[in-house]
């Protein structure tokens, strides 16, 4: 899976692309682990290039949520596309893990 | 598995659970370091020897009788025959009085677990020839790694039969309900599971041991649970949390039961980095009456051919960092209604969509009506259509209606 980065002040987006999950997982949330390591904890997942996204791929998620947030920082998603919101929903996770419709809008006041 | 005893029996096993590349790239391998026009992976079962692995000649089944690596699994180390018509075991055999008329044969014998031998991996040749020391040294390697991959191979299976048995055996006998449940797992072991179980008390909590409700007020609690993630890391936290929530319900209301849950797996789930949905319902099989606690799972409904109502709630999924409150739904299953809950896995094949989930499962309500299908036929029927429609994840269904007639 491709995963591009980019710095943007003090964060970090995160663009990976097609299928997320059990095989596209782990290495995205290794690089989230990563991030906040370093400390860099305010990162934006943009899921614009995600068709599907599965169980793990939501583990990914929010395992590197919980990762952020322990160190006063957090994970926002940015782009979903119907599938990742619809699963989001279904599972209730969308109440802490809300979808930023843009990219920006999910920076706004980091 | 659990019933062979003899070596051949595992043979045929293993033979049932096919080949596969890992096999393949061990037998290119060996064609590749030996030079030999063939070589193979053969398990010597009872009747026959199974072909699971080839290079050089087709895989597929022989009589025993014809099998020249039968000889190899009688005995610890490499056998190599330098000249197969030489050898009056071997002089008759088809495959070498004809057919490709071989005749270098060298064959380690291959272990599976407990260290019956059950095959042998060879090489094959249309010239009479003979292996150097360095030779067998590598061919012995070459067997050691099949071998590790039979070893993996048994493991993963009785892991998965291990978690079959986990999974309830038949329904508990409820005057008044049918119920069915039914389990497919994308791979050996998975992260679904359901359970059922009767849980003594009226719905007012009166205990078992009250005389006034004992054995006349049972209530049947159903519950589908998904770990997230696949395979056998999957099916160890699912083993956990259908003791865990088992142990719980016993005791305590429902909603008591899941927060207990949640509490006593919470260090297993963020240790390993998990989250489970669930949906668990408690019915009252004389007046149907339902309540139940939706922690993110959201595929349980009460059907019929007049409609859908989902059984969700805004709850969140167990082992999240942000603890939830479980609280109860309610809900009545009415005579003519079924209660089916399914798996992540089953909703794929509709898109994600709910509205096509929940229109299909109402088609499917019609049909069990008019018909007269068994839960069990349900169920299966759930199970073939998301299989026939490109499932790919672990697939579970439990369909539940009450019974007028015995009610």
């Amino acid at each position: 899976m491709e995963l591009t980065e980019q710095e943007i002040g003090t964060c970090v987006t995160l663009a990976p692309v097609g299928k997320f999950n059990l095989v596209s997982a782990p290495p995205v949330k290794a690089r989230i682990d990563a991030l906040v390591a370093g400390g860099k904890v305010k990162i934006v997942v943009d899921l614009g290039g995600v068709d599907f996204i599965d169980s793990s791929g939501l583990g990914a998620l929010i395992g590197g949520l919980k990762a952020a947030r322990q160190h006063g920082g957090d994970v926002r998603i940015a782009c979903a596309g119907e599938q990742v919101r619809a699963v989001l929903k279904l599972t209730n996770l969308d109440r802490i893990l809300s979808p930023y419709p843009t990219v920006e809008e999910a920076l706004h006041d980091w | 598995m659990t019933s062979i005893t003899t070596a051949p029996q595992l043979a045929d096993a293993f033979a049932a659970a096919g080949g596969g590349e890992r096999f393949d790239r061990v037998i290119r391998l060996a064609q590749a370091i030996f030079g030999t026009p063939i070589a193979a992976l053969n398990l010597v079962g009872e009747d026959e020897q199974h072909t699971i692995a080839a290079v050089g000649m087709r895989t597929g089944d022989r009589p025993v009788e014809e099998s020249i690596c039968q000889y190899t699994v009688q005995q610890a180390g490499l056998m190599e025959v330098p000249d197969l018509r030489a050898d009056e075991r071997f002089a008759d055999n088809p495959i070498v009085a004809g057919g490709p008329r071989l005749r270098f044969y060298a064959g380690v014998p291959l272990s599976g677990p407990s260290g019956r031998r059950v095959g042998a991996l060879c090489i094959l040749d249309l010239v009479p020839r003979e292996l150097g020391p360095l030779e067998h040294k590598m061919l012995a390697d070459l067997g050691a790694v099949v071998e590790r991959e039979l070893a993996i191979e048994a493991e993963m299976y009785r892991a998965g039969d291990v978690q079959r048995r986990l999974l309830p055996a038949a329904p508990p006998d409820v005057p008044g309900l049918e119920m069915a449940g039914l389990v497919r797992q994308a791979r050996e072991a998975g992260g679904d599971f359901y359970d059922w179980q009767v849980i003594p008390g009226s719905p007012r909590g009166r205990r078992h041991d009250d005389p006034a409700t004992a054995a006349t007020h049972e209530l049947v609690q159903v519950t589908l649970a998904d770990v997230m993630g696949k395979g056998l890391p999957a099916s160890l936290l699912a083993s956990e949390m259908r003791a865990v929530l088992r142990t719980h319900s016993r005791y305590v209301p429902l909603d008591i039961a899941v927060a207990r849950t949640s509490e006593t797996t919470e260090a297993s789930l963020t240790g390993n980095g998990a989250f489970v949905t669930l949906w668990t319902g408690r019915l009252d099989p004389i007046d149907g009456t339902l309540t139940y606690v939706d922690a993110g799972h959201g595929l349980a409904a009460i059907v019929s051919e007049r409609g859908v109502r989902r059984l969700a709630q805004d709850h969140l999924p167990l082992g999240l960092p942000v603890l939830d409150e479980w609280k109860l739904g309610m809900d009545v299953l009415a005579l003519d209604e079924m209660l089916v809950v399914v798996s992540d896995g089953v909703f794929n094949v509709f898109d994600d969509s709910l509205d096509r989930a929940m229109s299909a499962l109402q088609r499917t309500a019609a049909w069990a009506e008019t018909n007269r299908k068994s839960v069990a036929a349900v169920a299966r029927s759930i199970l073939d259509y998301a299989d026939s429609h490109g499932a790919s994840d672990d697939l579970t269904a439990v369909v539940v209606r009450r019974n007028a007639t015995t009610a």
